[in-house]
């Protein structure tokens, strides 16, 4: 096998692990998820801009520690660009089963 | 080829920059500026307001801290910490901290 296709296989079964070990999110959450997991559900995944640094992981982190800097993004105490666009489409309840989802469940 | 090159080339020196901090250096450290709070290893914070630090990324938490130092990350506490800090802790700290075995783990 050409070694990129390897390479490609080898990512997807990855891939396919990471996602074996976790139960699905409740479908009310799921539009809310798609925001985060472009970045944070991304292994190894790097901001671009405008500092270079991975993101932070989120799954088992304290969901009030979550809450509290979702809430610091929106009101732009915490500044990072995407992070702010993106807090500032959530709600208090959208934040707190986004924090639940994360530091509650998928262990 | 150059291509292929340049990745491997920035890999190695992202490699590097991973690299950069003394775990043992941050052990010691953490015990006496963090532990109280985020225990020891960074794995048993008293308060649900306090992150989990064991196991999160190394770079990540050398911004984190940085920025609590410059003000751009404004918490109050955490500022007062911060500010003890030199870039050789914080490295130190970021290397001890992120080789420690958590729950904190990636997730969709």
């Amino acid at each position: 096998m050409h070694s990129r296709t390897r390479l490609a296989v080898a990512l997807l079964a990855l891939c396919g692990a990471a996602q074996a070990q976790q139960p699905a999110a409740p479908s009310h959450l799921r539009n809310n998820l798609s925001m985060c997991v472009g970045c944070h559900g991304i292994p190894g995944y790097k901001t671009a801009y405008p500092e270079v640094y991975h993101v932070p992981k989120l799954g088992g982190q304290t969901p009030a520690y979550l809450v509290n800097a979702l809430k610091a993004y929106r009101s732009g105490e915490r500044q990072h660009p995407s992070m702010r666009g993106i807090a500032a489409s959530l709600s208090d309840k959208d934040m707190e089963e986004l924090a639940a989802y994360y530091g509650g469940n998928g262990k | 080829m150059n291509r292929l090159l340049a990745i491997a080339v920035a890999l190695a020196l992202a490699g590097g920059a991973q690299a950069a901090g003394n775990a043992a250096a941050g052990k010691a450290k953490a015990a006496q500026v963090c532990a109280a709070c985020h225990g020891a290893d960074g794995n048993k914070p008293i308060a649900p307001e306090n992150p989990i630090l064991a196991g999160q990324h190394q770079d990540y938490l050398v911004k984190a801290m940085k920025d609590y130092k410059s003000g751009k990350r404004n918490n109050a506490i955490m500022k007062g910490f911060a500010a003890t800090l030199s870039n050789r802790d914080i490295e130190d700290l970021a290397a001890w901290f992120a080789s420690q075995k958590s729950a904190l783990h990636f997730q969709r």
